[in-house]
């Protein structure tokens, strides 16, 4: 997995690229916590992500809830195929 | 239920117990129900749930520290349109009564890798592992 933080006015952009799984979810975890941590709203591109598993929606539950606690925005855009699917599984549990 | 005939075929392959393994793993899959002609949405579906297993046993049955050179075995069978893959490892026993995904409305990272488990599957069983292996899942599909 690669990534690129992209800043536009007070919104982070963090374009995640290739496969999000428990090998690299520390990598993502320790990319975008730490913009909601400072009070960043932070948008999550994921149109280049071909494949998320468990460990990879955790991070993005986490994101979540740390920008409720912060009052801030997290987004999730432009949602791949891939992981739209995995996305509506989860939701079923959510 | 698949209307296709699926050829009956078997394949396994060691991996090392480790999450850079993973990857591995999903490669391996790929190929198999490649030859399997298993249809797009299904394969990424079995995959995902291959992978999770797989990362339960390095997550869970090794706790993140299984030595450089340990194993875990991934068997993938196809007889008569039933799918089963196994799973062979030497990490601590599993209690199958303490393997279950979170409540519904327990909003909280973790727990879901189960979940996708149990959603994708139709059946998932541990069987007593035959030396050299302490723990056997098995998960099955019909296809």
């Amino acid at each position: 997995m690669t990534y690129k933080v992209e800043e536009l006015d007070n919104v982070s952009i963090v374009h995640l690229n290739g496969e999000v799984d428990m090998d690299v979810a520390d990598k993502a975890r320790q990319t975008i916590l730490p913009l909601i941590e400072i009070g960043k709203n932070v948008q999550v591109n994921l149109s280049k992500v071909d494949y998320m598993d468990s460990s990879g929606i955790s991070v993005l539950i986490e994101g979540k809830q740390l920008a409720e606690k912060k009052s801030t925005k997290f987004e999730l855009i432009e949602v791949s195929k891939p992981v739209e699917k995995v996305l509506s599984m989860a939701r079923k549990f959510l | 239920m698949s209307e296709i005939a699926h050829q009956d075929h078997i394949e396994k392959k060691a991996f090392l117990v480790n999450s850079s393994s993973l990857k591995d793993v999903r490669v391996f899959c790929r190929e198999v129900f490649e030859k399997l002609h298993i249809q797009e949405d299904l394969k990424d579906e079995l995959v995902l749930a291959i992978a999770e297993a797989a990362q339960n046993i390095v997550k869970h049955a090794f706790k993140n520290s299984a030595s450089p050179t340990e194993l875990m075995v991934v068997q993938i069978s196809c007889e008569n349109n039933k799918l089963q893959i196994a799973f062979y490892d030497r990490g601590t026993p599993v209690d199958p009564k303490k393997v279950k995904h979170r409540e519904i409305d327990n909003v909280k990272p973790g727990g879901l890798g189960t979940f996708f488990i149990q959603e994708i599957m139709d059946a998932v069983e541990f069987k007593d592992g035959k030396k050299p292996w302490i723990n056997h899942l098995v998960l099955t599909k019909q296809l």
